[in-house]
């Protein structure tokens, strides 16, 4: 084999460029905003910022009429609390030679940081205490300025590992994980038990192995939002025909169970990924059956051996590598599920079917809160890491040799 | 020994006649669905074969709704990502399979890495991204469409281009090719129906790919199938008919295809799973 050189590399770096930038940065990315309150339609936590940034214009602009407002009406207050708004008046003041010479935005650190910290927090205690219990004619006026006000201090949204405790004692976490568990579970078991011995007879059958096999396609090659909207129609409530079949065979108590509850919309969402990859499933093991030489069946006769121990001690060995990269690929692709679930019961009724991708994409996109999101996300990433690992280690090398 | 086997032939037809039958029912019905009036979808009849009164009016509904731009789009995408990522795939997996250079291990393992981790990790980044470069609605979503179909492409091409012989390269090499002409050449030329299979691959994968693509393209004229038809279900009503119809349409073109290239569907999708 050459060595690569100069010119040789050049053939691997397109690949290397699209992997790192739309694949490797997104994920340091990712990271980075797990440990930010990172939140798109929030005007504080818009941005990942570590430092405190102070907008001075604006805060001279609404000092002055706060204190404006409370010199005003100052006489509107009890007389043994007017000594009092003078003082606040005072700390306005002290507050405004504290920044003065300064403009724009400026970077808080060190003393300042300090000094600022306290004096903004000091003044918007002593307002909101004026604001709260007496009545004046700019009452309104100052809670309005107020408002603004606190839009000056752009304090640092780093929250460090506080949201992944969060995550880790949320509720909706646990649930998401349940469902994402029991979906990958249950629809894998019935897809692999189903498509091996699909795949055994398929083996067997010996004309129309390409009409089989291209039928057996289908499913998997269309969208599996098509796949979903269409499950939907057979399981609806008042038109499907799925679910009136099982309200006849009285395994439905009422035709609208099936979307409109937990358990049934878990079925659903089941029966429509088993029905979707069982086929692919049983063509990557019959793949993996075409793989073992037929005279190694016929000494297994010769030898006097029957149909179960045959496929025990023979079939079922040499598959074993085929039937566990297919079980892995499945078992991610089960896990990581979300255009099926989104489009059929959007993780409903009341949650019962989200799973961690449901619930990360809610997270970020409905409610655009990018760091919470970011933290479920990595969560499932770690659950997947240790499938893989899992998995892997049951393979061998088989997985890594496959150049 | 006669009986035993036409017992086991029977059965092996009986099953896969039920198997076949279960695998194409739903399209049946919805085909069968799809010519039915409204009044026919919800209530009585509902669950009665062959519609009463066969109409094309949902046919029409979903072609004035704007599903053959969405086909257009899903075509437009998946032929751009088939052609860039093959491209791009068959450099690095030649250069896999045919240099030495440190790191290769890494670099398989980083794929394989890429095509195990949820897809759902790479779209908030992603989405800031093309907010910041203004890239939203438009045909860059095939960019991050590398994620999804780049490592299944090189592992494809890892396999076939480890199954060509090095001698006719060797010997070209010592007539003083270069390698991109021995690419070019030789390799593209025999590894041809292995590329073309990289090519379905992937091509299958970005017409269907929806979560990119509802996130980053929100225009309605930038939406492909899969986003397109996921819009048909709003939160209050879903119109049955309009389903049925779209998902007959769409359906057409994905059937023209596995129906013929089955086979080449099939290598592909076994050639990175089934080790030789």
């Amino acid at each position: 084999m050459k060595r690569m050189g100069f010119k040789e590399s050049l053939f691997i770096l397109p690949a290397i460029v699209l992997i790192a930038i739309f694949s490797l940065w997104p994920i340091f990315k990712v990271i980075n905003y797990s440990i930010f309150d990172y939140q798109l339609n929030d005007q504080q936590k818009s941005k990942l910022s570590m430092e405190e940034k102070f907008n001075v214009d604006l805060f001279m602009e609404n000092s002055d009429y706060v204190g404006m407002f409370l010199d005003m009406n100052r006489d509107s207050f009890p007389e043994d609390v007017q000594v009092k708004v003078d003082e606040v008046i005072n700390d306005v003041n002290s507050f405004k030679e504290l920044l003065s010479g300064k403009s724009g935005f400026i970077e808080l650190s060190g003393n300042l940081k300090k000094q600022v910290n306290d004096n903004f927090n000091k003044l918007s205690l002593e307002v909101d205490f004026f604001i709260k219990n007496y009545d004046f004619p700019d009452r309104e006026n100052l809670r309005l300025v107020m408002e603004d006000m606190n839009k000056c201090y752009v304090r640092s949204n780093f929250i460090g590992l506080e949201g992944y405790y969060n995550a880790l004692k949320d509720e909706r976490v646990q649930d998401a994980l349940t469902h994402t568990v029991v979906f990958t579970i249950i629809s894998v078991f019935f897809e692999l038990v189903l498509g091996l011995g699909l795949a055994l007879i398929m083996n067997k059958a010996m004309k129309g192995q390409g009409f089989i096999r291209a039928i057996s396609l289908i499913p998997w090659a269309i969208p599996t939002t098509v796949a979903a909207l269409m499950w939907g129609y057979l399981y609806d409530g008042s038109s499907g025909i799925i679910a009136y079949i099982l309200q006849t065979l009285h395994i439905l108590g009422d035709s609208r169970d099936m979307l409109l509850t937990g358990g049934g919309a878990m079925a659903s969402a089941i029966l429509a990924d088993v029905w979707k990859t069982t086929p692919y499933m049983a063509l990557l093991i019959l793949a993996g059956f075409q793989t073992i030489p037929g005279a190694l069946y016929e000494s297994a006769k010769v030898d006097g051996s029957g149909i179960f121990n045959t496929f025990f001690k023979i079939t079922l060995p040499l598959l074993k590598p085929s039937i566990l990269v297919a079980l892995l690929m499945r078992t991610l692709d089960a896990f990581r599920v979300f255009d099926l679930i989104y489009v059929l019961t959007g993780g409903g009724p009341g949650g019962s079917t989200e799973t961690m991708s449901i619930y990360a994409y809610k997270t970020m996109f409905q409610q655009t809160n990018f760091g919470y999101g970011s933290i479920v996300v990595i969560l499932m990433v770690i659950c997947v890491a240790i499938i893989a690992a899992f998995y892997i280690k049951i393979l061998g090398a088989n997985v890594m040799e496959r150049d | 020994m006669g009986k035993k086997s036409y017992k086991l032939k029977t059965l092996v037809f009986t099953v896969v006649a039920l198997y076949l039958i279960v695998i194409i029912f739903p399209f049946i019905w919805v085909l069968l669905a799809s010519f039915k009036p409204t009044q026919e979808i919800f209530g009585e009849g509902a669950f009665r074969l062959i519609s009463a009164n066969p109409t094309f009016e949902n046919y029409t509904n979903v072609l004035h709704n704007g599903i053959l731009q969405a086909m257009w789009n899903s075509f437009v995408v998946a032929s751009i990502t088939s052609i860039y990522v093959v491209l791009v795939a068959t450099l690095a997996a030649y250069a896999i399979t045919r240099f030495k250079f440190r790191g290769k291990n890494l670099l398989l393992g980083l794929i394989l890495a890429v095509s195990m981790f949820p897809q759902m990790i790479i779209v908030g980044p992603i989405y800031n991204l093309f907010m910041n470069l203004n890239l939203t609605n438009s045909y860059f979503v095939v960019l991050p469409y590398s994620t999804i179909t780049l490592p299944v492409a090189v592992f494809i091409l890892v396999t076939h281009f480890n199954k060509i012989p090095v001698a006719l390269e060797e010997a070209a090499t010592i007539d003083g090719a270069t390698s991109l002409q021995i690419l070019a050449k030789i390799v593209f030329r025999l590894a041809a129906p292995g590329i073309f299979t990289t090519a379905i691959i992937v091509f299958i994968a970005a017409w269907n790919e929806f979560l990119l693509t509802v996130t980053l393209n929100t225009n309605k004229a930038y939406h492909t199938v899969p986003v397109a038809i996921s819009f048909l279900r709003t939160q209050f009503t879903i119109l049955w008919g309009d389903v049925t119809a779209a998902t007959v349409i769409v359906t057409i073109p994905t059937l023209i295809i596995v129906l013929l290239f089955q086979k080449q569907i099939v290598s592909g999708l076994t050639s990175g799973a089934v080790k030789e």
